[in-house]
């Protein structure tokens, strides 16, 4: 079966700008330690002077002034990743119908940065309602994905889903759906994921990896012609959830890999790779992959190189895939699937191809 | 593509827990606005909210433990509960495996940002409990479905704010209709919190204490909370366990006005509509209801009334918004919408807009159902939800065929 | 007490900033909307600075009036009496 074409990617990640930085060994050898940089500059109260954020990030010097400087971090990320998306995939949006451009992007709280600090003010300042009007859409969790399309004019289905760890694949699911119903032509689908002292601590205190910080946009182009360039193509996207006393996580995932496998019409030895959430030490998800795969597949993780990315997480997975295939040794058209598990038992799966040269070899 | 009937509702509102007591709510036109008492307000001008306190969690949960969990996700939860025991389906029963949750919110578990931040006042970051931490993500509202019903199926959160509601419905709409799932729990949930009443009321939106939209002297929303969820089912499955059915959903629109995060945009809620109508197959004049997104804004009710005027020239159905009752429960907004919507469908009824006293003169092709519930034949209504972003969502019911 | 041009130049400040210019861009006649893609979220922020700055109170229906920079300073100095 034909997937949905994946025209463009945009990332950014400690590692740098572009999927050619997260296949570097630097971040993509098993065991490369985490990137971290000095933080100190970017906030007073942190749990740690360095982090895997995205270093000199500044958004007045990529986008301008005008319209920036009320974005929360999180909205300037996902903005600046969709342009990146945008022009990788040579989409032009002086000609194409606004209207028929959507955009999905994952999250897990929102800025967590700016919802605090807009509850604090309503505590500190004189009286309470004193905050500041411009930062209130700040607050909600879909401030990234509405800034964004109003930056570039996507009119098209717009939706935030709030996933945590498994937020990209979920976006992607629901972004495959709008296509397949006819909401929109192209979407841009992605996830992102800020550093903030409130993400920071938060993953201090709760006793998760270091915050890391992510952005990562995909174009999905339902009507790109079969011999068009294209990064890869997205088969299919599987999920399931493993309440209490119910069927185990691994059962779950095993089964969203399965039906993934069978949506696509692929066998387990078509694939060549896997991707999963297992941090260096775990390997809950990689042994379900196994065990449908009924063999050892390379692993293209970036394991603990870039922090906790939370939202971001599988979509830097799928941008270090495409770019194992665009540059480094994945073989053209090859298939891997990438997995992802939540803390409260859901799961899921996705099969993704990847070709070497934008497309110009098909299978 | 299989057809999707409503089967079952959960509201957890101000004006009434369960089908039954929503329903007297909504044909009374009772106000379920009273003083805050969730947050010290004692500092604000307005202090009025529509706040669910008769909610008790552990009296619907059965599954859940409400401790480990959020005040949203306990009202998504629980509102998830009483629809399929309203449906009829049986808890545990072989339905589960498959079904799935889809649960729209504006702000998630708020109430445990502001614990948070309190506890950052007080002691610095270094003092936020961990345990909070853990209840903070907003993926869990899903997921607490999910756990409370035993679902095996897709558990998604959609965070597009004051229409996610009808989003839910949307994406759960077509899980059903593509033979993804049988049974698909959808709505919304949010709970009242004390940013959202401080940017409201700094926005110059917050009313004081009546939320009167349509009215020439609407001045403002008033912040609510609640859960909403619908059963949305396959027409087959539910015909096949003698389902009651409440109505059936036709389809749904969604769009983005790309222009502003918070002004809505007239030309692409008329858009939205357009989109909505084609989805579900219909034509505007066989609309006979429109439950308004409503808010009670002098902006929003204009814009929403010019975009109605745009779609439906001089045959406007009547529009109602049950905002007015509830005040704006955010998230779970759309999803009250949608369960009035199946119930006015149901009962043959129109929901009122209470407090509502002078006509605007800039709408008056608007028919607002003023102040009492009115009984009329309703065969296909629309549910509009917009939100900040831009993110507008429309889904259609209609009676069954 | 600084003298009005001294306060105009203040508020020129206030609003190049809320509205993301440099205050040698605001024109004291320049419309906020029209000329610089101000909106109502701007406008009652711009307000908001400067009766915190001021420690004035000026009730939000003057926002209407306040749509340049020189009918801003109009209505702060009716409230703060600065031409008195």
């Amino acid at each position: 079966m034909t997937g949905v074409p994946i025209t463009g990617c945009g990332v950014l990640t400690a590692a740098g700008e572009g999927p050619a930085a997260l296949a570097a060994p630097a971040v993509a050898a098993a065991g490369a330690p985490a990137v971290r940089v000095d933080v100190t500059g970017l906030y007073e109260d942190l749990p740690r002077p360095t982090a895997s954020a995205i270093a000199g990030f500044d958004v007045r010097a990529t986008l301008g002034r005008k319209g920036t400087s009320f974005f929360d971090r999180a909205t300037a990320l996902a903005i600046v990743a969709c342009g990146h998306a945008v022009r990788d995939a040579g989409l032009d949006l002086e000609t194409a119908d606004p209207a028929r451009i959507g955009l999905v992007l994952g999250t897990t709280t929102g800025s967590l940065g700016s919802t605090m600090d807009y509850s604090r003010e309503t505590l500190v300042q004189d009286r309470p309602y004193l905050v500041n009007p411009v930062l209130f859409p700040n607050t909600v969790m879909n401030c990234a994905s509405g800034q964004a399309a109003i930056w570039y004019g996507f009119k098209g289905v717009n939706a935030t889903v709030a996933g945590g760890p498994l937020a990209f694949l979920q976006s992607l699911r629901y972004a495959m759906n709008a296509l397949d119903r006819g909401f929109a032509d192209t979407i841009l689908v992605g996830a992102v994921e800020e550093f903030t002292p409130q993400a920071a601590w938060a993953a201090e205190l709760a006793g998760a990896r270091p915050a890391g910080e992510a952005a990562a946009v995909f174009v999905l182009d339902r009507h790109a012609r079969a011999d068009g360039p294209a990064l890869g193509e997205v088969l299919a996207v599987t999920t399931g959830f493993s309440p209490t006393g119910g069927p185990s996580v691994t059962e779950t995932l095993t089964g969203c890999v399965r039906r993934a496998l069978a949506r696509a019409n692929v066998s387990a030895d078509e694939v060549g790779a896997m991707a999963t959430g297992d941090l260096p030490g775990e390997t809950a998800e990689s042994d379900a992959v196994t065990t449908v795969l009924g063999r050892q597949v390379a692993h293209l993780g970036v394991g603990d190189a870039l922090g906790d990315c939370r939202a971001a997480t599988q979509a830097v997975a799928l941008a270090r895939v495409l770019a194992e295939h665009r540059c480094g040794d994945a073989p053209d058209g090859g298939l891997t699937v990438i997995t992802g598990r939540g803390a409260d038992g859901a799961v899921t799966a996705a099969l993704v191809r990847g070709w070497r040269d934008a497309g110009t070899h098909r299978g | 593509m299989s057809r999707v009937v409503v089967t079952g509702l959960g509201p957890v509102s101000s004006i009434g827990i369960g089908v039954t007591a929503f329903l007297g709510g909504l044909r009374a036109g009772r106000s379920g606005v009273s003083p805050i008492e969730s947050f010290d307000a004692s500092g604000f001008p307005h202090r009025h909210a529509g706040e669910t306190k008769d909610f008790r969690p552990e009296a619907v949960l059965r599954r859940l433990k409400p401790e480990a969990w959020g005040r949203s996700s306990q009202l998504a939860a629980a509102a998830a509960r009483l629809a399929v025991r309203d449906a009829g389906l049986d808890p545990g029963g072989s339905w589960t495996g498959g079904a799935g949750a889809v649960i729209g919110t504006t702000s998630g578990e708020s109430q445990v940002v502001e614990l948070l931040v309190a506890q950052q006042l007080a002691d610095g970051f270094a003092g936020m409990d961990p345990e909070a931490i853990r209840r903070l993500p907003a993926e869990r509202l899903a997921y607490a479905v999910a756990e409370e019903l035993g679902l095996t199926g897709e558990a998604l959160t959609l965070a597009t704010a004051c229409s996610a509601g009808n989003y839910a419905i949307g994406y759960a709409y077509d899980c059903v209709a593509g033979g993804e799932a049988d049974v698909m729990l959808a709505g919304g949930a949010d709970s009242v919190c004390r940013w959202a009443h401080a940017g409201f009321y700094r926005l110059g939106a917050l009313t004081e204490r009546e939320c009167r939209p349509f009215d020439a002297g609407r001045s403002g929303i008033l912040t609510a909370e609640g859960g909403a969820v619908l059963v949305l089912e396959n027409a087959d499955h539910a015909a096949a366990r003698g389902a009651r059915v409440y109505a059936e959903v036709l389809g749904y629109g969604v769009n983005c006005d790309a222009g502003h995060m918070v002004a809505p945009d007239e030309d692409s809620i008329a858009a939205c509509m357009r989109i909505a109508h084609g989805n579900a197959g219909i034509r505007p004049q066989d609309v006979d209801y429109i439950s308004a997104h409503g808010t009670g804004t002098p902006a929003n009710d204009l814009v929403e009334a010019r975009a109605v005027r745009q779609v439906f020239g001089d045959g406007a159905p009547p529009i109602s918004s049950i905002k007015s009752m509830l005040g704006h429960t955010m998230g779970a907004a759309s999803g009250f919408g949608a369960i009035a919507t199946a119930l006015a469908i149901a009962e043959g009824f129109l929901p009122p807009t209470i407090n509502w006293t002078t006509p605007d003169p800039g709408m008056p092709w608007v028919d607002p159902v003023p102040n009492t519930a009115r009984p009329a034949e309703v065969r296909v209504a629309q549910n509009n939800g917009f939100a900040f972003g831009g993110n507008n969502a429309i889904t259609m019911f209609g009676a069954v065929r | 007490m600084s003298q009005p041009a001294g306060h105009l130049e203040e508020l020129r400040e206030i609003v190049a900033e809320v509205l993301e210019l440099e205050p040698e861009e605001v024109a004291d006649g320049g419309d906020f909307v029209e000329e610089y893609e101000a909106d109502s979220l701007r406008a009652i922020e711009i307000l908001a600075r400067i009766e915190k700055r001021y420690k004035v109170e000026i009730p939000q229906s003057e926002l209407n009036e306040m749509r340049n920079l020189k009918a801003v300073y109009d209505v702060v100095a009716r409230y703060a009496g600065w031409g008195e």
